[in-house]
């Protein structure tokens, strides 16, 4: 069982009013297992071989297909496709036996990049594959690797999301990785949010063997599948994630349950969940239960109890706040504020973009007291206002993009997992 | 050992047999999800209804229903169809339905060989219903011969009456139906 650190901002809740409170679950997935007892993956890696990708980007993706299938056994499939306008099945999905390795690397050292961008119909053909031998026991995702725009077939980015989101439900995840400076990381980003999947900025073609393998290893070490926080809630509250989680909120009987995707040996998560509570009587109590679930396991962790106490005004206003909980929240609203601001930046709203920025540290200002953690956050945000508050370049725009896309996915700055070393689930 | 219906078993045998830690299943009785046993502590003997009844939560759970989802639907079934359900040979497998996904986009995306034209009208047409269509049929699965009706509240004086089993797609459209109902109600209610 996992142990779950819950706590929550302030424990007193206004019995004259509704309250707002935060909530943050951390918890660390299981180390894990001996290599020998995982769950077999199968993959689809899938590259683009448009023109853009040549020189030094086609090379690496090649080197990175050939150490991607070096991480693989026999237990294992995997496919091949490459696309330009045309989409190539290099290898059906096959398992990764030497002999299917050595064919597959020899038909993709004979690919050069060529022409235009059918990224949907690659995508599509790499889910195929995956598709074909998808099980409920094997980890099933496709890898799609561009440079450039969608520019032939599908190139509608809410299609594509929402085909991804179809096949997410269907058990196949999609994970993205966008190279240099020309990709549209919306579109991408939006594929690997919807497709469950994660999301990669390589900001230079060295980095693809890298986090393409990185993404690789993380599929072959998942612990949890299908991970989720399965919240009970007092009557009459309502709650839903701060982070970029799928959610569902069954209102009638006051349950929420946040998808948080297949989780990886020791992987940190925490989880916070912004709850409206309803008014009550001075001194009773209103509780919620959390509970960790995954595809293996009806309850992995959990359940715990947290408790809020009814009160007057003035015990609310002067109690104390846990500055952990507060923390959390301000990084996630930091993160939500500069993803708003580079939209508006995007779209030459700059005075909008300012004017997030500077609100958002307003808000968390309101609360800081003296925690200078709370502080810097704030003042951080306040120091990029002018950065967002003029024409930014395409590469600063897509730092920017996923650097908050990563904090609000409680991953780490690079896209990977947060691992945990073993130690409490506890900041302080 | 084939369970007979007087077996009875003790917490770790039933949990054993479920494939679920005792913990779990006291955690299931607490939500209210299992009825508890005659006795208490460790004399407590439970039977074949709490048997099926814990393999038909885990098989709910695995499709990702939330608990008070599982409670609702367990509340309207006997203890016949909560057997017959948590028998029935899974028809749930996530590859044939995402590959039927793919392979209906594919249909409607294929050309000819050679440099694409321009997508035909018909093809986007018929790409944009597989987007906004809901899942494909289920492929066809063992149904109890009684069908279960759930009653849920829209409000005060308001119920919507869905027949249970449904498949994934029409769970996704009665839960939108739900959300839209409750939302007016809320609106333009006292």
């Amino acid at each position: 069982m996992i142990p779950l650190n819950v706590r929550t901002d302030r424990s007193l809740i206004r019995a004259a009013a509704r309250s707002r409170r935060y909530v943050t679950v951390r918890f660390v997935a299981p180390e894990a297992p001996p290599r020998a007892g995982r769950a077999p993956v199968n993959v689809a890696i899938v590259l683009d071989r448009s023109g853009s990708m040549g020189g030094e980007k086609f090379v690496l993706a090649r080197q990175a297909a050939e150490r991607a299938l070096a991480m693989l056994r026999p237990e294992d499939r995997f496919a091949l496709v490459v696309y330009d306008t045309e989409i190539d099945v290099l290898a059906p999905s096959t398992p990764a036996v030497p002999e299917a390795k050595r064919h597959a690397l020899s038909a993709l050292a004979s690919i050069g990049p060529r022409g235009g961008t059918d990224l949907g119909g690659g995508w599509l053909r790499g889910c195929e594959q995956v598709a074909l031998h998808a099980s409920g026991e094997l980890v099933n995702r496709c890898l799609l690797l561009t440079d450039g725009q969608a520019n032939h077939g599908i190139t509608d980015p809410g299609e594509l999301a929402r085909h991804a989101a179809a096949l997410r439900e269907r058990g196949v995840r999609t994970s993205t990785f966008g190279v240099g400076s020309d990709f549209d990381e919306r579109l991408l980003g939006g594929m690997s949010d919807a497709g469950g999947g994660n999301s990669y900025f390589l900001d230079h073609p060295a980095r693809i063997p890298e986090m393409i393998t990185s993404e690789l290893g993380e599929a072959l070490e998942v612990v949890m599948r299908d991970a989720a926080l399965e919240v009970t809630l007092p009557a009459g509250a309502r709650a839903e994630p701060l982070q970029r989680f799928r959610w569902r909120h069954i209102e009638g009987d006051n349950e929420l349950r946040v998808e948080l995707g297949d989780l990886v040996s020791a992987q940190e998560m925490a989880v916070t969940i912004a709850i409206e509570l309803p008014r009550g009587e001075a001194g009773e109590t209103a509780a919620a239960g959390f509970a960790l679930s995954d595809r293996d396991h009806a309850t992995a962790g959990g359940p715990v109890e947290l408790r809020w106490t009814w009160a007057g005004h003035p015990q609310n206003d002067r109690q104390p706040r846990d500055r952990t909980v507060d923390r959390e929240v301000a990084t996630l609203y930091a993160a939500r504020a500069r993803a708003e601001a580079t939209e508006r930046n995007r779209h030459g709203d700059y005075e909008g973009a300012r004017r997030v920025l500077r609100r958002t540290a307003d808000r968390i200002l309101s609360y800081a007291g003296n925690d200078p953690e709370l502080h810097r956050i704030a003042s951080e945000l306040l120091a990029e206002t002018e950065t967002f508050a003029a024409p930014m370049p395409a590469m600063a725009m897509k730092a920017a993009y996923y650097s908050a896309d990563a904090v609000m996915r409680e991953r780490a700055p690079s896209g990977r997992a947060k691992r945990g070393d073993g130690s409490p689930p506890s900041r302080t | 050992m084939q369970p007979t219906d007087d077996t009875t078993y003790d917490l770790a045998e039933l949990a054993d047999l479920a494939d679920v830690s005792p913990r779990t299943v006291r955690y299931y009785i607490q939500q209210g999800l299992l009825p508890s046993p005659g006795a208490r502590g460790p004399g407590a003997r439970y039977d074949r209804a709490h048997l099926d009844r814990l393999r038909l939560i885990r098989r709910l759970q695995r499709e990702h229903l939330p608990l008070a989802e599982i409670r609702r639907r367990l509340e309207e079934l006997d203890a016949e169809s909560v057997r017959a359900l948590a028998e029935a040979p899974a028809s749930y497998r996530p590859g044939s339905s995402a590959l039927e996904y793919v392979q209906r986009l594919l249909a409607g995306e294929a050309r000819p060989s050679g440099v694409a034209p321009a997508r035909s009208l018909r093809a986007t047409l018929q790409a944009q219903q597989d987007a906004t269509r809901v899942a494909p049929p289920a492929p066809p699965q063992a149904v109890p011969d009684r069908s279960q009706w759930e009653r849920i509240t829209l409000a005060p004086d308001v119920e919507l009456h869905v027949r249970r089993p449904l498949s994934r797609g029409e769970n996704k459209l009665v839960e939108r139906l739900i959300e839209a109902a409750r939302t007016i109600f809320r609106q333009e209610g006292p």
